[in-house]
């Protein structure tokens, strides 16, 4: 029971990272990105390719790809049909990840493939009783830091003041001179970085799979839908949500994690269709 | 007939509406025929398998249109409208009977009970928190039915199930299922056209231009939203029972968000709020799919690649282009 609640957080604190960038990327320019979840199954991948030649830098070097191939999958397809109804962008991104999903299949074979810890941090440590993984402690510490860092980015920097003002009214923000275009394909960019990151930092504990997406693109989706389409801290809160219902379900009741989730989603629909906070869009 | 000022005169416009319903007609009678004809034409039986299969999947995206099309509600787990109904009827075909008509019932009646319910949740969204919502939905049935191995089978699925019977008789594969799913189309083509074209069908086009306009003029918004997502789960159902007796099984890859997004593509690409242009669409994609996959190993990357090219150059799909073609040639006079 702890363990799985610890687990949780875990969890949560990389579907936090995924999903603050789909959110991002939605109420910067309601933009649904499908892709996302492809683009952190590309940073797993990345990372185990360049882990012999590079070591642990690899772990930075994944998202340095990914980057340029995300904003050139912006400019190609997403930028020229954004005046379109925004399913369109669903749409494509649905396609996109279609393509990269054979991809991955098509270069890198269907295998699941499981990287080990690095040495020093390959051991457990005691709490409360309970052997837990080092590793799992040190990368849900940082991917919570970069989450951190990009609230605070968003809080207290000139260009995070532009994205807030985006998110809250995007005419007006056009209107005062900020250039909206480009700002969606720099955090477009910025944002399947941190999903490359999250990818490579989960490869030793959710192991590397075509499939890895998938899996994380349904739960950030969720998380984003709980804490209301846009609304950021509580994405954030939606992550954890979402992660300790799959947790601490699953303990109980194995494979029916989804189901529990589920309900919890809908419970929670059901009573604040804004989301969390209750300042979410609902269309 | 003296045209008014603006050039434009509803009298003046009569005359070619009426061609355009009569060549609509026309057209419509024409492809029934030729789908009767196509089993004396000698194909080989694949062929004739394979175009039941995309007759079903024709059905089965007239389904998704009435939600994405006529109501402006983009379901992203429309799967889980056919997956359910395979496993309802295949369960239904192996443990009590395998007349058609009775499996279609309960598998249209399994599809509008989790219709119901999904619908309880969903219909207070829409847009992309409909679409998303949806998509959770069906992802869920698609891990019930991996996980619940004693009733779906797991990942197997349900394997073995018999024939559909009509009327007591056996329902042979080949021409004979290939004329039922003939009629099933039809009748269903018919009766959505009934419905689209009613007042209930009007309030869902009010629905889509605007929902909040809709409300304001007294349309409970809410409850036609739940009335077409069960009218369309339903419809759905009725193409996964011919899909379970095609396919003597069910699977849980049925349940999957690829077919989900396959649906939705089809859907779309053929020309959403036509109810014709989906069933063309689904022929289009069975016959591309089957021709790509036995190609080569690149077909997921080569189809996604299509898909998008689809979405980027073919917005309003083939019926748009057949429209954009059709008033080339009766330009309208103005």
């Amino acid at each position: 029971m702890f363990i799985n609640t610890l687990n949780g957080v875990v969890y949560g604190s990389f579907l936090a990272l995924t999903s603050l960038g789909l959110s991002l990327v939605f109420g910067l320019g309601r933009v649904v990105n499908f892709a996302h979840g492809v683009l952190y199954a590309l940073g797993g991948y990345f990372f185990v390719i360049f882990l012999p030649s590079l070591g642990w830098w690899a772990m930075l070097f994944a998202p340095l790809i990914v980057v340029p191939l995300a904003i050139a999958m912006e400019w190609l397809t997403i930028a020229p049909i954004r005046h379109r109804n925004e399913i369109y962008t669903l749409l494509v991104t649905f396609g996109l990840s279609f393509m990269i999903t054979g991809a991955i299949e098509y270069l890198w074979g269907t295998e699941t493939t499981l990287i080990k810890p690095p040495v020093i941090f390959q051991g457990t440590v005691d709490i409360l009783g309970n052997q837990f993984p080092v590793y799992r402690l040190i990368a849900a510490g940082l991917s919570l830091l970069v989450t951190g860092l990009v609230f605070a980015f968003i809080q207290f920097t000139p260009i995070g003041l532009q994205i807030r003002a985006i998110t809250d009214d995007n005419e007006m923000a056009e209107a005062l001179g900020i250039n909206t275009r480009w700002l969606l394909t720099v955090i477009f960019g910025g944002a399947a970085g941190f999903a490359a990151f999250a990818g490579a930092l989960g490869a030793p504990i959710f192991s590397v799979d075509p499939e890895m997406g998938t899996g994380i693109i349904i739960d950030s989706f969720l998380a984003v839908i709980l804490g209301g389409l846009g609304h950021l801290p509580g994405t954030a809160v939606g992550a954890f949500i979402v992660a300790l219902a799959k947790s601490i379900g699953g303990g109980y009741i194995a494979e029916w994690a989804i189901a529990v989730l589920f309900l919890v989603v809908a419970a929670i629909m059901v009573l604040r269709p804004r989301g969390v906070f209750g300042r979410g869009r609902i269309a | 007939m003296a045209a008014s000022p603006d050039g434009q005169s509803r009298a003046d416009d009569v005359p070619r509406r009426d061609s355009r319903e009569v060549a609509m007609r026309v057209l419509l009678a024409g492809f029934t025929l030729l789908a009767l004809a196509v089993p004396f034409m000698d194909f080989n039986p694949f062929f004739i398998t394979l175009l039941t299969e995309a007759l079903i999947f024709g059905i089965w995206a007239m389904s998704l249109d009435l939600l994405v099309g006529y109501t402006g509600l983009v379901s992203f787990g429309h799967a889980a409208s056919f997956g359910l109904a395979t496993y309802a009827a295949g369960l239904f075909a192996q443990n009590v009977s395998a007349d058609f008509l009775l499996s279609t019932v309960v598998a249209m009646l399994a599809a509008a009970a989790v219709a119901f319910l999904t619908g309880l949740v969903v219909t207070r969204l829409s847009g992309i928190a409909f679409a998303i919502l949806t998509l959770c939905i069906c992802q869920v049935l698609f891990q019930i039915s991996v996980v619940w191995r004693s009733f779906t089978g797991g990942l197997d699925g349900l394997i073995g199930v018999p024939l559909p019977t009509l009327f007591g008789r056996e329902v042979e594969p080949g021409d004979e299922l290939y004329f039922l799913t003939v009629a099933t189309l039809i009748v269903t083509y018919l009766l959505l056209r009934r419905v689209v074209e009613s007042p209930f069908g009007k309030t869902l086009l009010a629905i889509r231009a605007n929902e909040d306009r809709a409300a304001a003029i007294g349309i409970d918004v809410r409850r036609h939203k739940l009335v077409i997502l069960i009218l369309s789960w339903m419809t759905g159902g009725v193409a996964g029972t011919l899909f379970v007796f095609l396919k003597a099984g069910a699977n849980p890859m049925s349940l999957y968000w690829f077919e989900s997004g396959n649906i939705l593509a089809i859907t779309i690409l053929g020309g959403i709020g036509t109810l014709f242009g989906p069933i063309i669409g689904a022929i289009g994609f069975i016959f591309i799919r089957d021709q790509v996959t036995t190609m080569y190993r690149a077909w997921q990357f080569s189809f996604g690649l299509a898909f998008v090219l689809a979405v980027l150059f073919m917005p309003s799909g083939i019926a748009g282009i057949t429209e954009r073609f059709w008033r080339r040639l009766w330009p309208a006079r103005s």
